[in-house]
């Protein structure tokens, strides 16, 4: 009997054990995101600068080497590239990159050359038809992108390409800065 | 397929009245069964006689994908055997791949793997623990804990760019270094994060109702879980102390000091429910041990080998053994001299711990399943893969 009232009156205490946690947190901040409308910042500010978000590919610095349709798993990138007789340079005439069977795995940005084909933050791409997820790069075949020995001079490309190599510059390089940024953080 | 059930009882008559045994159907879709799995239950009032787990609606041959795309084409695809925990399947691919072709990991690739995978521990083991708490019947922890997964979700993804299906290992190393005061990050992350493991005490596992509902549910002796290959937690819940980590060392982990949580029987006898769920909550405490030391020792140097594109790793088979949150995960390898692998076979701890359901459920009662499925942390994908 007094083991039987013992176990209530503990059940009943441990209750308020449990009550008290979650009444403390009335007085501590929320956590809660009121996510899309009441952002103060867009929601893609707030992502990673390595969010594997949507494909999407810098035609300019695009060499048709096709070396992300190899490394693709699940073959949702198709390209297409022609050789013009008359100028004898490379003209790619298909980019297709289905992102409805894409997985996201980043794995065609890390052979890219110039960092072409990249990982954008967006991710909010919800349609009717599977079709529309088909993202079609080119609309009239464009030439390929010669990388120079120079460097780049073409003021509309060069930022491009800018952009390319600090994204490829993010992968497997080991920066000179990065290992004493993190070992020294605690 | 279709499960069979011998009904070996007699139909027993009580008080003049014909009764006779019901066989339930509990699944495919069933909010405690976490994912697509299926009981066929034979039940003789609330008390089961047999529960057979009907396994196979998750199955997606991703040991067939294997064999068609590549070496390093199928790393994003060991993301899907246990989603819960990506980073250490994708552990153990890696190891196997860079054991057949002889790749030499750099050292500060290692403790970046460790870093993700004891990050991916916790936040599997946080799952664990809020599921375990809903499952039984309380909601409220399970808020808590998908608060604390998000936080770690959140450090994933600023390392490798995903948050469930990560792929960050590559063969020879991992994609991309720790990001720029990460380990800060981390460290600021885990100093708030203990005293809340602490604070899921008060929350859940003291309480009286709960203890109660679970001390002595379902137990699982250690000769038992060792004849039926119990791996991982729920090994170690019976009172058997292995660990992979610990009593087969792979990568660096014999670097680090940590202690390895065994059931003690505290409330009700080793190798009950309750035991299988303390267990996983001090596990979290000592992943956070190993992250924090492995931040400390975080050495210089490169964080990937010099692997060739297309890598074909010389002909012969390789056996690899990976403790992940649901226990040893082994890979069975075998490469032919080509570029894809020739067979990839996974055996996994949700698959073993399916199979002791059957001969646990007699006797049990059926509200007490959803506690021992609960508490065996099965997770269906990770069962048919």
């Amino acid at each position: 009997m007094r083991e039987y009232v013992a176990n209530v009156v503990q059940a009943a205490t441990s209750i308020f054990d449990g009550l008290s946690v979650t009444f403390s947190h009335f007085f501590r901040e929320p956590y809660t995101i009121q996510y899309p409308d009441r952002m103060p910042i867009p929601v893609q500010d707030t992502l990673p600068y390595r969010y594997r978000g949507f494909l999407d590919v810098d035609l300019e610095i695009c060499t048709g080497c096709l070396a992300c349709q190899r490394a693709c798993p699940i073959d949702c990138i198709l390209i297409e590239t022609r050789k013009d007789k008359e100028t004898k340079s490379m003209l790619i005439e298909t980019f297709d990159i289905d992102l409805a069977k894409c997985m996201y795995c980043g794995l065609c940005t890390e052979p890219c050359p110039t960092g072409s084909i990249h990982h954008t933050r967006e991710f909010e791409g919800a349609d009717f038809s599977l079709e529309s997820m088909v993202r079609r790069f080119i609309k009239e075949p464009v030439t390929a992108y010669k990388p120079k020995k120079k460097g780049e001079d073409d003021p509309v490309v060069a930022p491009i390409l800018e952009r390319g190599k600090r994204y490829i510059a993010e992968f497997a390089d080991p920066k000179d800065d990065a290992p004493a940024a993190a070992g020294k953080g605690g | 397929m279709s499960v069979e059930i011998e009904f070996t009882d007699d139909h027993g008559s009580a008080g003049g009245f014909a009764t006779e045994e019901m066989t339930l159907n509990m699944g495919p879709q069933h909010p405690s069964t976490h994912g697509v799995l299926r009981f066929v239950v034979k039940a003789d009032g609330e008390v089961m006689r047999r529960a057979v787990p009907d396994v196979g609606y998750l199955h997606r041959s991703i040991e067939k994908i294997a064999e068609k795309v590549g070496w390093h084409g199928f790393m994003p695809y060991t993301d899907r055997v246990d989603y819960v925990a990506a980073m250490t399947c994708n552990q153990a691919w890696a190891m196997a791949a860079e054991s057949l072709g002889g790749v030499e990991v750099p050292r500060r690739a290692e403790y970046c793997r460790v870093i993700a995978a004891e990050l991916g521990r916790i936040c599997s083991h946080l799952l664990a623990f809020g599921a375990m708490g809903m499952d039984i019947g309380a909601f409220t922890p399970f808020t808590h804990a998908i608060r604390e997964r998000e936080m770690i979700n959140d450090l994933l993804e600023e390392l490798c760019g995903a948050r469930l299906t990560f792929n960050y290992l590559r063969i020879g190393g991992v994609a991309w270094d720790l990001p720029p005061d990460y380990a800060h990050k981390v460290l600021r992350f885990l100093d708030r994060f203990i005293p809340l493991v602490d604070e899921f005490d008060d929350l859940l596992s003291n309480n009286k109702i709960y203890i109660e509902r679970l001390a002595d549910v379902a137990v699982i002796s250690p000769e038992m879980a060792i004849a039926y290959n119990l791996v991982g937690p729920n090994l170690r819940a019976s009172g058997v102390d292995y660990d992979l980590r610990r009593d087969r060392p792979y990568s660096v982990y014999p670097d680090f000091d940590f202690t390895v949580p065994v059931g003690k029987g505290t409330w009700g006898s080793v190798g009950d429910c309750w035991e299988r769920y303390i267990v996983r909550l001090h596990e979290m405490r000592e992943s956070a041990k190993i992250v924090r030391q492995a931040l400390e020792g975080l050495p210089g140097g490169p964080v990937i080998a010099k692997v060739r594109r297309n890598f074909k790793p010389p002909a012969g088979e390789v056996h690899i053994r990976v403790e992940t949150p649901r226990g040893d995960q082994s890979w069975y390898v075998v490469s032919d001299g080509s570029e894809r692998p020739y067979r990839v076979h996974i055996r996994t701890g949700s698959f073993s711990a399916m199979s002791i359901i059957e001969s646990l459920s007699n006797g049990l009662m059926i509200a007490d399943l959803v506690a021992l499925i609960a508490s065996l942390d099965v997770v269906a994908p990770e069962v048919d893969r």
